[in-house]
């Protein structure tokens, strides 16, 4: 077993190098193909190892020793269990898709290889995350899936625009960074060790207060990844990447790793419910934050990116209540269907042109058939209608709530589901029903390659069909997360919600239909309203961040350069060096070669030295006299 | 030989140097690269045959110089010392393997032969007053590599960097007299062995004051806030190979002292004075990369982000636990690789453009693929990413502080924020968006002689970034010897709580049994 | 009256202030010759009356080296200032600044 735990590991690594070789050199469809084997081969791996801990069995390897110094030790080692194995599934899932989906995508960039190359190494580094043993190798991978995140936001350099972002997301995401390594220096000073099993094992005897600072700082590492609020402005920047990148890492893999760290560390968390009710209040928050904003953005990709965002405070919700399995659950259907739903619009993209304003679209249906059916079915299953993934997944957590008697976040989700529908449908409609608006811009939509549309296939049949692993999947994770089932007692109350739910959610769907389905033009006058605008600007956040924080640490520095550093410290040092200058070129005269002055100045010297002797002489001679005088001037 | 490996690793570049003047100027790179390899092969030897296990000083040798004061030519190497002297011998044979067409190069391969052999001595000394000479001594070829090769403002510069050190070090020297004066007054011999002094315990009061008179020398030469000005002139205005060896090598030689004078010598005071000099190395850490980010020439930065990081190794040196001071040894090696990769980057570009500002640059990734690539990877390095070199250092130097104090650790842990923001938006300036300025546009990239020095750097900074162990290993064994004998010797009981005592005291090598 | 120490010692610092007063004012070499003269003499005096009065002879062999010095002093002095005196014609001291920093 341990052969295909390096397989799927590494295998993602050979590509990155491999793909890295012919970085500079101009497009080779090689690179494509290999890639996409090599993390073929890593899915395949990761299913039969999937098999092995479906039969209860799990792998753990200690490849080699990492950093040992004084007590710390830690090693490069990997863990297969139920959590990991999942995460290692939705990895090389949507990773194989996504690289064999790039092929089409990045046909005519000149920058093919180094994508490739890129792309590997984010699932390299991924699967390091999700399979380390250890919270130091779990912050390899979170540095090196920022990295590489880095590296594909910015990956059209020559966009200011998209630089920019790659910029914003690492260093937002290293705020939180800071966190979590705070986080990994208290479990090791209080714990001794980095190791999961040794740590957690430690905690149970710690005191709560301890307890409490781990779990805070460790969630401070996971709301950058996994951009909570208030470090989330990243994440819509980030769709400045191609969008295979932000399929797979803005929407189905790196953004749910803090989704994975909670779950992980869930024997703490389980032993700090407080924390755990914060986190479900700040995702509850977040998920209905983020889906106002979605509202009413005229950007395709961004419209998905807040989605994504307010899914990820579902699962927060799920983890923070106690229901790992749940929020893993969640997190796994909804790799699925938002990484098909971000190829779609990246299909549509590609038909107009990189044009991103769903308002200059419409009527697509017709053109492309194969990627309506896709977005639409994945968009269903976001919106969580039977018997689609999202409803299973979904679903749960609403119960989740309503079990564990948070009605406010029950609440705050279920208007919240009613929003994800519509925005959904929102765009939906706007893309491809009403009229073909954009006729008007010239453009020429075009199905996408075959292949292209094969490789989304698995997607869409998982966005239909993960819904039914359910129970499989409850007997596997809850071997060693807490087995919480949520069954509301009544009967009655049960359906009633479910229901209730379901007719909420399609009604919100026929809303959004309703609305948008012959759209004509664009409403001047809810433009005009302040909702639209604090919306619209993403309630001024970004703005507060630039005026308030960026720009004041700008300036800051160079204050601290020209004024601080210049005029200060090194004024200062200067100034010692020319006292001691001047004082030189003022006595300068007494060198002045002129015997007679030099004479003078040899008697001068001598009476003043004299005097000094003589001046001491009386003051050794009289000193108790003298100590008598001074102590009663002291008295 | 291996009676005297160090004496012929210190002296065998000295001797190729005066050698050196005979041989034609023609010829003089070619010489020097020799002289430079066997050098390096020699100090490879040295760890070949360095034995991992012992943590006191290996391949002593003693001559006796001036017997009435007790001066001794006593070297000898440790854990920690040891690769520094192997980077130094490395950057000297990279740095002049890679030199290009310069005037005088006769004259620089021959200065930097004799640098060799301070740097080599500072790190092989075990004598205070042999440590002195060296220290001293290694200024001079500096002084004169900024001052004849230097930029326009080489002659400032260089004597501001010759006078602010060399005051430093004068206080510095006012100490280890006093402290020899201490130790005859205790024992009634003179003695300037560190060894032995090392086994000098001594009150409080006096070991503040030497503990400052050592620090200043140290503390200029690190260089620390607010004794740092000195540096970014000397990096402004120093030729490429000046800047890689000053960055790489010569701050360390500050740190360094850190580890092998203050903190085993007085270890009350260092637990004494723990806070404020934590507080000059948030100071350093903040501050300075605050002032690398409002600058346009991208030398400055590289010069604020060194002390920037010196910050971080001066705040593992003194968690005065294992796991930090192994830490900030491990983070001297990795800033050394890193930051002098990073000069030979900028002056790879200035080769090309005579310019170091960032506004003349941009888009410089679409012309120069492969530099943009080793810059970036040496960037993310500096930044302090996993699985490359600094993050070792700087993760064990963060973490043995914080079982100091939380809240200093958190301030100090904002170098990973401070330090992504200066470097990236350098890189975006630099290298990112299109290409606006047409002398840009015919830019050849790297070539093979750059790349001989780029890519060993590259490879090294990966290597040591995924396997540390040959090199933390080492360091980790002889910081335990350090960390136990500041134990046993404190005095107070700050002191005694501030330095975990270590349970396995079996390992312990006293100093005793190692002096002749 | 007795002449006694006392008077000696005044007669030595007399002496003594005007070859100081000598030395500082004139600007002629030959003159700064003398006044260094007075001084060496004005000592003399000093050292042979302790001597005396301590009956002790170190001051009065002090005495006769300073003689001899003064006359070696003044042996060269006088060469150099010859030579001087060739070469620029004249032995001002003002004149006489190549020693200036």
């Amino acid at each position: 077993m341990e052969l295909y735990l390096y397989i799927a590991l590494f295998s993602p690594l050979v590509g990155a190098l491999f793909a890295g070789l012919f970085g500079a050199s101009p497009k080779t469809l090689l690179t494509g193909v290999v890639n996409s084997s090599l993390l073929f081969a890593s899915f395949l791996s990761s299913a039969v190892l999937l098999g092995y801990v479906l039969n209860g069995q799990t792998v753990h390897v200690e490849m080699m020793q990492w950093i040992a110094a004084g007590n710390l030790y830690i090693p490069f080692g990997f863990v297969v269990d139920q959590v990991s194995v999942t995460m290692m599934m939705v990895v090389t899932t949507v990773s194989t898709v996504v690289h064999v989906y790039s092929i089409g995508y990045m046909d005519h960039d000149k920058g093919f290889n180094r994508f490739f190359s890129y792309l590997s190494a984010f699932v390299f580094s991924m699967m390091v995350l999700v399979m380390s043993d250890n919270f130091a190798g779990l912050f390899i991978g979170w540095e090196g899936v920022g990295l590489c995140s880095w590296l594909l936001i910015g990956f059209w350099y020559h966009k200011e625009s998209a630089t920019w972002a790659a910029n914003e997301a690492f260093i937002m995401n290293r705020i939180a960074d800071l966190g979590m390594l705070i986080g990994i220096f208290l479990v090791y000073w209080n714990t001794g060790s980095l190791q999961y099993d040794k740590a957690f094992a430690v905690m149970p005897t710690l005191d709560n207060i301890t307890l409490m600072y781990i779990g805070v700082f460790l969630f401070i590492g996971a709301m950058g990844k996994s951009a909570q609020f208030p470090l989330h402005t990243w994440l819509a920047d980030a769709m400045e990447g191609p969008t295979p990148v932000s399929a797979l890492i803005h929407a189905a893999t790196m953004v749910t790793a803090g989704v994975y760290l909670v779950v992980r560390a869930n024997p703490l968390y389980h032993m700090i419910p407080e924390m755990g009710l914060f986190i479900a209040s700040l995702g509850a928050f977040v998920a209905m934050f983020a889906a106002t904003m979605a509202l009413v953005n005229r950007d395709m990709k961004r419209i998905i990116a807040y989605s994504t965002l307010s899914q990820l405070g579902y699962m927060f919700v799920a983890a923070g209540l106690g229901a790992y399995w749940v929020a893993l659950f969640h997190l796994m259907a909804h790799a699925f269907f938002k990484a098909l739903l971000f190829l779609g619009a990246g299909n549509v993209m590609h038909a107009m042109d990189g044009e991103l304003d769903p308002f200059k679209m419409g009527g697509l249906r017709k053109s492309m058939k194969w990627t309506f059916i896709m977005m639409t079915l994945a968009s269903v299953a976001l919106a969580g209608i039977y018997p689609l993934a999202g409803f299973f997944s979904k679903d749960a957590i609403l119960e989740v709530g309503f079990v564990e008697h948070h009605y406010v976040i029950y609440t705050v989700l279920l208007l919240t589901a009613g929003m994800t529908a519509f925005y959904s449908f929102r765009l939906v409609a706007l893309i491809f029903h009403g009229e073909e608006r954009y006729k008007v811009f010239g453009f020429h939509p075009h199905e996408a390659y075959k292949f292209v549309l094969i490789a989304m296939s698995p997607l869409a049949i998982l966005a239909v069909i993960a819904g039914s692993f359910k129970s499989t999947y409850f007997d596997m994770v809850t071997k060693i997360l807490p087995n919480t089932e949520y069954h509301i007692h009544s009967e009655v109350t049960e359906w009633t919600m479910i229901i209730g739910t379901q007719l909420f959610v399609i009604l919100a769907i026929f809303f959004a239909y309703k609305k948008y389905i012959n759209f004509k033009g664009e409403n001047k006058e809810f433009e005009k309203r302040l909702v639209y605008k604090v919306l619209i600007n993403q309630y001024y956040i970004p703005y507060f961040y630039e005026e308030y924080i960026t720009k004041p640490y700008r300036e800051l520095s160079t204050v601290f350069w020209k004024k601080v550093d210049m005029k200060v410290v090194d004024a200062t040092v200067d100034c010692i060096a020319n006292g001691i200058y001047k004082a030189g070129e003022n006595t300068r005269d007494m060198q002045n070669g002129n015997l007679s002055s030099m004479l003078r100045w040899m008697v001068a010297g001598t009476v003043i030295l004299l005097s000094l002797a003589v001046a001491f002489g009386l003051a050794v001679r009289y000193a108790d006299e003298i100590s008598a005088v001074l102590s009663g001037l002291g008295a | 030989m291996l009676d005297h490996i160090l004496s012929l690793l210190i002296f065998f570049p000295a001797i190729a140097a005066i050698m050196g003047f005979v041989v034609h100027k023609d010829s003089a790179k070619a010489f020097g690269v020799a002289v430079s390899v066997i050098e390096f092969v020699i100090s490879l030897y040295l760890w070949f045959a360095f034995d991992t296990n012992v943590s006191g000083m290996q391949f002593m040798e003693n001559i006796s110089v001036v017997p009435a004061f007790g001066i001794n030519y006593l070297v000898g190497i440790d854990g920690i010392s040891l690769f520094i002297v192997i980077m130094a011998s490395f950057f000297t044979m990279i740095g002049i393997a890679s030199l290009g067409d310069m005037k005088k190069i006769k004259n620089l391969v021959i200065t930097l032969l004799f640098l060799q052999m301070t740097m080599v001595g500072v790190f092989a000394a075990l004598d205070a007053i042999l440590f002195y000479v060296f220290w001293e001594l290694s200024l001079v070829p500096m002084l004169y590599i900024i001052g004849a090769w230097g930029g326009p403002l080489r002659i400032y510069a260089s004597v501001k960097f010759f006078l602010y050190t060399f005051t430093g070090s004068l206080v510095m020297l006012v100490g280890m007299l006093f402290m020899a004066f201490l130790y005859n007054q205790a024992t009634g011999v003179w003695s300037f062995s560190i060894l032995e002094w090392y086994r000098l315990i001594l009150p409080l009061n006096y070991q503040l004051w030497l503990f400052a008179a050592f620090f200043i020398g140290f503390a200029i030469k690190v260089p620390m806030f607010p004794f740092h000005t000195w540096l970014p002139y000397a990096h402004g205005q120093a030729p490429t190979i000046g800047s890689v060896i000053l960055a790489a090598v010569l701050l360390k030689m500050g740190t360094y002292a850190f580890i092998r004078f203050s903190l085993p010598m007085f270890p009350d005071a260092a637990a004494f004075f723990m806070f404020p000099i934590a507080a000059i190395a948030i100071i350093m850490i903040i501050y300075t990369a605050m002032v690398a980010y409002a600058q346009e020439d991208i030398k400055q930065v590289v010069a604020y982000s060194s002390i920037s990081h010196m910050g971080v190794i001066i705040l593992g040196t003194f968690a005065l636990n294992v796991e930090g001071i192994t830490g900030s040894v491990f983070l001297m090696i990795g800033h050394g690789i890193v930051s002098g990769a990073l000069f030979f980057l900028v002056g790879v570009i200035y080769d090309r453009r005579h310019t170091k500002m960032m506004s003349e640059f941009g888009g410089l990734a679409s012309v120069m693929p492969r530099y943009a690539t080793i810059f970036g990877i040496m960037m993310m390095a500096s930044v302090g990413l996993p699985l490359l070199v600094n993050f070792v250092g700087e993760f064990l130097s963060l973490l043995g502080f914080y079982n100091q104090s939380h809240i200093a650790t958190l301030l100090a842990g904002t170098a990973i924020i401070v330090g992504a923001i200066y470097m990236l938006s350098s890189y975006k300036r630099a290298f990112f968006g299109e290409v606006t300025n047409e002398a840009n546009r015919k830019l050849p990239d790297v070539n093979s002689r750059e790349l001989l020095a780029l890519i060993p750097l590259t490879i090294i900074a990966v290597w040591l970034g995924v396997y540390p162990k040959p090199l933390l290993e080492p360091i980790n064994n002889s910081v335990k010897s350090v960390v136990m004998l500041m134990h046993e010797k404190a005095i107070t009981p700050e002191g005694k709580s501030r330095i975990p005592s270590l349970e396995n005291k079996v390992a312990m090598q006293t100093p005793e049994a190692e002096v002749k | 009256m007795e002449i006694g120490l006392t008077h000696y010692l005044v007669l030595s610092t007399v002496l003594f202030s005007i070859g100081l007063l000598g030395v500082m004012r004139r600007k002629n070499l030959l003159m700064l010759f003398f006044a260094t003269e007075i001084l060496l003499n004005a000592v003399n005096v000093g050292f042979a009356a302790i001597s005396h009065y301590y009956n002790d002879l170190t001051g009065q062999m002090f005495a006769f080296f300073i003689i001899a010095i003064a006359a070696s002093e003044v042996a060269v002095g006088l060469g150099l200032l010859i030579a001087w005196y060739k070469r620029h014609g004249n032995i001002n001291l003002d004149a006489m600044s190549s020693m200036r920093g």
